[in-house]
């Protein structure tokens, strides 16, 4: 038999093992500087690839669950791309009034993930796993094109939204800028965790979840908005960064069983130690030329997710 | 006479431009077990689904002990009603330990899987059961999920596919314990045999009701040979 709250208390614990190490690691050596300056300066980076590996790792398990589908992701469905194109189309048109106002960065983040994620819930509406898929990466591929178009035609944002999208921001994380999306973060995970009862009667098709006294529709219309707060807040950290929502999940079930009660935390534990683990690699492997977390992210967990792949039987 | 707990008049349904239902008209009371049979395509599962609460689309007159499913909550209805899907289906691989936490009462999901022969399987995963056996796990929830039967509806859509002998006759026992125990029962069944058990049976055919009361009287041999072309 699985302990999840075991396994919950040791991923936490080399969570905060990891942290420590991430805080000591960088391209001026290893330690915290002689009075804690070279820690004062990681905290942020750290604490912003924490917050946004948290959620996106219980984004892409609620994403996962709402959709009853073990291939959902937010950096695959184009809800990542989304708040990416939000964060573009606001640059574009009022540079200015983006540096000026702390909220405008992540307010237009979150309505372009939370207009993505509407029209991957009517485009894909329908019973079909291909097809909700298909709707993503279509919509993955549209706003990404959006993105780079708008990246070429305002070369004052041209830097910003490539990097953006290779998923590079964590580099450039202050506390002043990052505080508000980290907030957004944690707000999305506690509200996630809320979930769970309703994503495992879900599970069992909307017909059975219904009869067994879940409302169907508030379930995914909490899901829809949560999951794009999560990938908004999440986006304005790191940029864009797929896998995560696909991984963490994956190895949550496989450590702990599919009960959403257990695996809701476990996946944005293992999220946020993902991202932490990409992030600190690139940065500490390869001092002079670091390598985005994202690109990071997806070196680590493709072997590791086309492992756990070959061990399903379904 | 025992109370009328499930009633329709007129119950139409219209699903994308077709009628799958039309202006069918039941009543189940406390005690009763009522089949519902026809040929596939008949509209047995709309008639339950939509005697169940899932399609608020429905038209025409619908009760469960007097209050309409369309317009009730689904945490409301469920302590009114239990519904067992004719598919049922599962996105993650539980193992029946943690089916039976989704379950109102884990203790009673795991008697109800005992009664059904799925005793000492705690640990099994979905994908380890047989087809029979997984249906009568999801069976279990949905018994789990009636609670104590008295003055509840139970809405069954083919209970028995899928399932051996030995199974398919301890879940009509178990439909008819429920019945003892005080609940209407909706059956849908493709076993006409196990329809001429019952108390009252509906014939449906294109989405009309044809037939309807006790088994001698509605399933005569003329309306099983004009509806299934069999003897």
């Amino acid at each position: 038999m699985k302990r999840p709250a075991g396994t919950l208390a040791l991923a936490a614990l080399l969570l905060a093992l990891l942290a420590l190490a991430a805080l000591a690691c960088g391209s001026a050596g290893f330690g915290w500087g002689a009075n804690g300056e070279l820690l004062m300066l990681r905290l942020p980076r750290v604490l912003a690839a924490l917050a946004a590996g948290l959620a996106l790792g219980l984004g892409g398990a609620n994403q996962q669950g709402v959709f009853r589908n073990p291939l959902a992701d937010p950096g695959l469905t184009g809800v990542f791309g989304g708040a990416l194109l939000g964060i573009a189309l606001l640059l574009a048109g009022a540079t200015e009034f983006t540096w000026q106002h702390r909220w405008a960065l992540p307010t237009a983040a979150f309505a372009g993930a939370l207009a993505t994620s509407a029209a991957l819930v009517w485009l894909g509406r329908g019973r079909s796993t291909a097809k909700l898929l298909l709707t993503g990466l279509g919509l993955n591929a549209f706003t990404a094109a959006g993105t780079l178009l708008l990246a070429a035609r305002f070369p004052e944002a041209r830097d910003i939204l490539i990097n953006g999208a290779a998923g590079d921001w964590l580099g450039s994380a202050t506390l002043e800028l990052a505080w508000l999306p980290i907030l957004g973060c944690v707000l999305a995970a506690l509200l996630l965790l809320t979930q769970a009862s309703a994503l495992d009667r879900l599970a069992l098709g909307e017909d059975m979840a219904f009869c067994l006294g879940t409302d169907v529709a508030q379930t995914r219309r909490a899901g829809v908005l949560l999951t794009a707060l999560a990938a908004s807040a999440a986006v304005c950290l790191v940029g864009q960064v797929a896998f995560i929502g696909l991984l963490a999940p994956h190895l949550a079930r496989a450590l702990v069983g599919p009960r959403h009660r257990a695996m809701l935390p476990l996946a944005g534990l293992l999220g946020a130690g993902l991202l932490l683990l990409a992030d600190t690699l690139g940065r500490s492997l390869w001092t002079h030329t670091p390598v985005s977390a994202a690109a990071m992210t997806a070196l680590l967990g493709a072997p590791a997710f086309i492992w756990i792949a070959s061990r399903r039987h379904e | 006479m025992s109370e009328v707990l499930l009633a329709a008049l007129r119950l139409s349904v219209d699903l994308a431009d077709h009628t799958v239902l039309d202006g069918v008209a039941l009543t189940a009371s406390a005690g009763e077990v009522v089949g519902v049979v026809g040929a596939n395509g008949a509209g047995k599962t709309t008639l339950l689904r939509a005697c169940a609460g899932l399609l608020p689309e429905a038209t025409g007159e619908l009760s469960i002990s007097g209050i309409d499913p369309r317009r009730t909550a689904p945490a409301t209805l469920a302590t009114l009603r239990a519904y067992g899907p004719q598919h049922p289906t599962s996105a993650w691989d539980y193992t029946l330990a943690e089916l039976g936490q989704l379950a109102p009462s884990a203790e009673a999901f795991h008697r109800w899987c005992a009664r059904f022969g799925l005793g000492a399987s705690a640990t099994r995963r979905l994908s380890e059961l047989s087809g029979g056996e997984r249906k009568v796990a999801h069976l279990s929830l949905s018994f789990c999920a009636l609670g104590d039967a008295y003055g509840k509806v139970l809405l069954l859509d083919e209970p028995t596919t899928a399932l051996d002998l030995c199974r398919a006759e301890l879940v009509a026992r178990a439909v008819r314990a429920s019945a003892q125990a005080g609940a209407a029962v909706l059956v849908a069944t493709h076993d006409l045999a196990w329809a001429r058990t019952c108390d009252q049976v509906l014939v449906l055919s294109e989405g009309r009701l044809i037939a309807a009361g006790p088994p001698e009287t509605a399933l005569t041999a003329e309306l099983v040979r004009a509806t299934w072309g069999v003897a």
